[in-house]
């Protein structure tokens, strides 16, 4: 009796205290959420597409600058320093830590000085196609386009109308004549921008949203690693100009026939083969959560579930 | 103490007036695996800023850069000279 008594208790203690780590994670997770989600995902508050909201934040004024200057970005000196050699000025002693903190304070920068040129404020999240289909389907404010992708034009030398825009931002980019599709239809209704969002999705593009700047919402890009800017910098130098998703795949066991074909569609790199059980693995902290690789699966084994559902992931973006 | 890749391109013979432009060669762009290359309009002031004129290739994610040598080889006008160093794998977790 006194033994089960002491165990009921330690269960007790258990218990509450992996409820609290969680709420503290929860908290601690979803930075942007908390600021700016009113209470859900920050990429489902209707307020974060309005036009009153650009308003408030000259955000026109901001987006044209910033798309005016937006290729030459990485060969801009910020405080001294561009982002040739990147990687190697980072492993710098000391000089590399302040480049890191100073590159994350003007990505995440909710301050009224923010330099358009220099992108700060602009910084986004990967989803998967549902949720972006959401977005599109009843948040995103009109006008909506679809554009050539600017960095695969900069860093692959290749057109790629993939960028669905929206809002404010759609008559910046108008202006920029070498983004827009020729003879074709770029101006889309939110049916075709659902539909073109799924087709890119299906290919292996990774959906994202983006703030720019933040707080205003105004893209939904289909990446590809590692000519996307945002990618680049979050795959290869850690810096959080794109968190991960809300959720992470799951593979059940049980219907994993370990054809691989998931595998080949993954950009992180977190899906492999194991010829020993003959199924795949994933590696959830290398997971993104954009379920891109659940289109090649063709006996349903893969489904994403909420990020936060997993222990080990909660809070980690 | 890790080496430094340079990349040095001769933009006498690649650039928007030169012989070649690299809007419409970007070969170097293409064979290259990890993108290393950046194609950008010069930082001078452009008459249409939207759609400025003058562009030219840098080579920016050095740190990337596994000295295959592709873009050595299939650059039209040789302009491109490569001296590899250290390539730095994914740091994530840094």
């Amino acid at each position: 009796m006194k033994w089960s008594g002491v165990l009921n208790i330690a269960n007790d203690f258990r218990k509450y205290h992996t409820t609290t780590t969680w709420t503290l994670q929860a908290i601690s997770m979803c930075e942007w959420c908390f600021k700016h989600g009113d209470g859900g995902k920050w990429y489902n508050n209707a307020r974060l597409y309005r036009n009153e909201l650009a308003d408030e934040y000259n955000a026109s004024e901001y987006l044209e600058e910033q798309w005016k200057n937006m290729e030459t970005l990485f060969i801009r000196k910020i405080m001294g320093f561009n982002s040739i050699g990147l990687g190697y000025k980072m492993q710098m002693p000391i000089i590399g830590r302040v480049i890191r903190k100073v590159v994350e304070g003007q990505i995440h920068s909710e301050k009224k000085n923010r330099n358009p040129v220099r992108a700060d404020g602009h910084f986004g999240q990967v989803l998967p196609l549902e949720d972006a289909q959401h977005i599109i389907g009843n948040l995103a404010a009109e006008p909506i386009i679809k554009n050539y992708c600017v960095c695969r034009w900069m860093q692959r030398g290749v057109k790629d109308a993939v960028c669905i825009n929206f809002g404010q931002l759609s008559e910046v980019i108008e202006k920029h004549t070498r983004y827009i599709p020729e003879d074709v239809k770029y101006r889309l209704d939110r049916e075709e921008a659902i539909q073109a969002l799924q087709e890119q999705n299906e290919k292996g593009y990774v959906a994202s949203v983006w703030f720019q700047p933040v707080p205003y919402i105004n893209a939904i890009c289909s990446c590809e690693s590692p000519e996307c800017g945002g990618l680049r910098l979050r795959n290869d130098f850690n810096l959080k100009t794109v968190y991960k998703g809300e959720y992470v795949i799951e593979i059940d066991i049980d219907k994993c026939q370990g054809c691989m074909s998931c595998v080949k569609m993954c950009q992180f790199s977190a899906l492999r083969y194991l010829p020993s059980v003959k199924r795949v693995i994933v590696d959830l902290d290398k997971c993104f959560g954009c379920g891109v690789c659940r289109h090649a699966c063709k006996h349903d084994a893969l489904n994403l579930i909420p990020r936060e559902s997993v222990p080990g992931q909660a809070g980690k973006y | 103490m890790t080496k430094r890749t340079s990349i040095k391109i001769d933009y006498s013979k690649c650039h928007t007036g030169a012989s070649t432009d690299p809007r419409e060669c970007r070969k170097c762009l293409f064979v290259c695996d990890p993108a290393v290359f950046l194609m950008h309009p010069t930082l001078e002031d452009h008459p249409d800023p939207h759609n400025p004129e003058i562009w030219r290739i840098d080579a920016i994610w050095l740190s990337k850069c596994t000295g295959c040598m592709k873009c050595v080889e299939i650059c039209p006008e040789q302009a491109i000279v490569v001296k590899p160093g250290d390539s730095l794998s994914i740091i994530r977790g840094f």
